[in-house]
């Protein structure tokens, strides 16, 4: 699915990524862990094509293309998907124009008819109530006035409106209550299916608890530090990043 | 000789029975100082292009025609450079509405439309008296009191390459009427047209007003809308405006009786090296008035937009409540946008409020749409049609809003910063 080698990458001439690798099979669930500034959300900036964010060196492998040489949508079109951890409101577009257009483009570019308005209304609804939106958010701007709650459970309803094949969560537990933390894991569980792939980046134990992973990565300075299975993540919660001899110190995310 | 010396000398020529107001529009223009950049109404706004305009007039090899806006079922008024191409003189009208042309009107229609030319629009307006002066087709609109006239009546005027025109439209709604009015001028090759209406609400009258200004490129353009509201009078109108290499229109609503009502809202749209010079006024003369003016603008490439609005509340106009709002988005680095609301007020009781913005597209919301796998151009158009899309859903009309909406799409697309 995804094979990243020796990347590295810079933001405003800062190196963040110093030689990371992962390799990523269909089906899988890798989570990334580890302190504020290891690198974590520049990873998804990185693999998602965000502009500003320049990669010095390395491959990023995507299903057989190279996916670094692709347009942010292009990229998109072909299956990656990242929640973002703090989506951005668009005022004047609404949910509903924005999730139809950018169904319709993955549709488009898989060769297939656009959906009319009626049969993108009837999936939209479905999932809607799945994620436990009101069905008048489709109407309303783009998370325009949307709780960081429903941000996330936004993010989670295009993951699932748009079925790609890589799907990177960054943080979207953050500053989530139990029950939303539980309806958005519910929503990312009903889309494993064993094909699909996921990153879930996470500070906590806490959600690995509902979306249990097949990997745990620490991240550290900008590469990946130690690969193990989730007791890996519970060690960390327990212990802090201390036993990896990585200070565990805030620092201002990058 | 000058390009205002040449008006004047043509506009002397001119005979018919208006010319007794037309000798006053002469006599201003004789003591007009030729505007440059250091008049303040014309800082931004350069008139080189008019200055150094030469048209040669060239037949198009097809007859402009006019489309049709489906589902409006409109009662097309058509001007081509300047000559009104729709013979008043056979149109099926409903009861209370009456369409004439200079040669038309009666004596009484005469009478009416002589105290209201060159009446109503402030004479401050140079191209207005330029207007006054060479109308040759003028249009009177007359609505009796108390019809309510549900047909749109849509007025278009083109002008095609190498043609000067000066269109003028009369339009007097008596007391307790109802209509909407649509104009519509556009235009894309080398020409230079005015078109200036004066519009008459009597009392509790009611106009839903669109003026869409779409000449582009190569155009020249000077338009006027001006209104005068009497008692209980309610004035909902829309401006849209493309940009040409000059363009310009000046829009004066005047509360002239108690208790009258105006919503002004406008956009301008801007691509290449387009100008647009966009200048409202409104003047509440009497009390209990309000105006809610909505502008907003989009500009993109190395065009450049001046709005200015004012809003001028008189001695006594108590108990006024104005608002006016201007809105930007700056689509390049190489766009420029001028922004100036100007309140003037002289009475103690009134609600007054006015903003101005200019802000860009950010970078990030692009981003956002586009790892969503919605195309660049595509989230451009999106973006911008969000940031116009509130005032266009407010046109009370939605049929012509369905027939604006994918032109203003494919605007959008040249408006893009490649």
């Amino acid at each position: 699915m995804l094979t990243i080698k020796n990347l590295h990458a810079c933001v405003e001439q800062k190196n963040i990524l110093n030689g990371l690798n992962l390799n990523i099979k269909p089906g899988e669930v890798h989570a990334i862990m580890g302190p504020n500034g290891a690198g974590k959300s520049t990873l998804g900036y990185v693999l998602s094509g965000r502009e500003g964010y320049e990669v010095l060196d390395g491959q990023v492998d995507f299903q057989g293309h190279n996916l670094l040489e692709m347009t942010i949508e292009e990229r998109a079109r072909k299956g990656l998907f990242l929640a973002f951890q703090y989506p951005i409101e668009i005022p004047g577009v609404s949910n509903m124009e924005f999730m139809k257009e950018s169904v319709n483009a993955m549709r488009q570019h898989r060769g297939e008819e656009r959906l009319t308005a009626a049969e993108f209304l009837k999936k939209a609804k479905e999932i809607c109530k799945q994620v436990q939106l009101p069905l008048d958010f489709l109407k309303r701007g783009v998370n325009e006035g949307f709780s960081g709650g429903e941000k996330k459970r936004n993010e989670i309803m295009q993951m699932i409106l748009l079925e790609p094949s890589l799907c990177i969560l960054d943080e979207s537990d953050s500053g989530l209550d139990v029950d939303a933390l539980q309806i958005v894991a519910n929503g990312v569980n009903s889309q494993r299916d064993g094909k699909r792939s996921f990153i879930v980046i996470t500070h906590y134990q806490r959600l690995l608890d509902y979306i249990e992973p097949d990997f745990v990565h620490i991240l550290a300075n900008g590469k990946v530090v130690k690969t193990g299975d989730a007791s890996l993540a519970k060690q960390v919660e327990k212990e802090g990043y201390a036993f990896l001899g990585l200070d565990n110190s805030e620092e201002v995310t990058a | 000789m000058t390009w205002l010396q040449q008006v004047i000398h043509r506009g002397q020529a001119m005979n018919d029975w208006l010319s007794p107001v037309r000798s006053q529009a002469l006599e201003a223009l004789r003591n007009t100082t030729w505007p440059t950049r250091r008049t303040e109404s014309w800082k931004y706004t350069s008139l080189a292009a008019l200055e150094q305009l030469k048209l040669t007039a060239t037949e198009p090899a097809t007859q402009p025609s006019i489309d049709a806006i489906a589902g409006l079922n409109s009662l097309d008024l058509v001007f081509i450079n300047g000559e009104l191409q729709t013979d008043v003189n056979s149109l099926s009208l409903p009861a209370g509405l009456h369409i004439n042309n200079l040669q038309s009107a009666s004596a009484v229609q005469r009478v009416i439309a002589t105290s209201m030319f060159a009446q109503i629009k402030p004479k401050r307006h140079l191209f207005g008296l330029v207007n006054d002066a060479l109308a040759n087709d003028v249009l009177f609109i007359d609505i009796d009191n108390g019809s309510h006239i549900v047909q749109p009546i849509r007025i278009v005027s083109l002008s095609t390459d190498g043609h000067e025109s000066h269109h003028r439209v009369l339009v007097r709604i008596g007391n307790e009427a109802k209509a909407s009015i649509i104009e519509q001028t556009q235009g894309e090759h080398t020409s230079l047209s005015t078109g200036f209406t004066e519009f008459d609400l009597g009392q509790q009258a009611y106009l839903e007003h669109y003026r869409l200004a779409m000449h582009t490129h190569q155009a020249i353009y000077f338009g006027g809308c001006h209104f005068c509201l009497h008692h209980n009078a309610e004035l909902n109108s829309t401006f849209i405006g493309y940009g040409s290499q000059l363009s310009r229109t000046d829009i004066d609503i005047i509360h002239n009786g108690e208790h009258a009502k105006a919503k002004l809202n406008a956009v301008y749209l801007l691509g290449e090296s387009e100008h647009i010079n966009l200048h409202s006024t409104i003047e509440h003369a009497k009390p209990h008035g309000t105006t809610e003016e909505n502008v907003r603008g989009i500009v993109g490439d190395k065009a450049s937009a001046v709005f200015n609005g004012r809003i001028h509340i008189h001695r006594g106009a108590q108990k006024t409540q104005a608002a006016l709002n201007n809105r930007n988005l700056l689509l390049s680095r190489r766009g420029q946008i001028n922004t100036k609301p100007e309140l003037e007020i002289y009475a103690d009781d009134v609600q007054c409020a006015h903003g101005a913005t200019v802000a860009e597209i950010t970078d990030e919301a692009l981003y956002y749409l586009r790892s969503r796998g919605i195309s660049r151009s595509q989230a451009l158009v999106m973006l911008n049609f969000g940031f116009i899309q509130e005032l266009i859903n407010q046109m009370p009309n939605q049929q012509l809003a369905k027939w604006l909406e994918p032109q203003l799409r494919a605007r959008f697309k040249e408006m893009e910063v490649r």
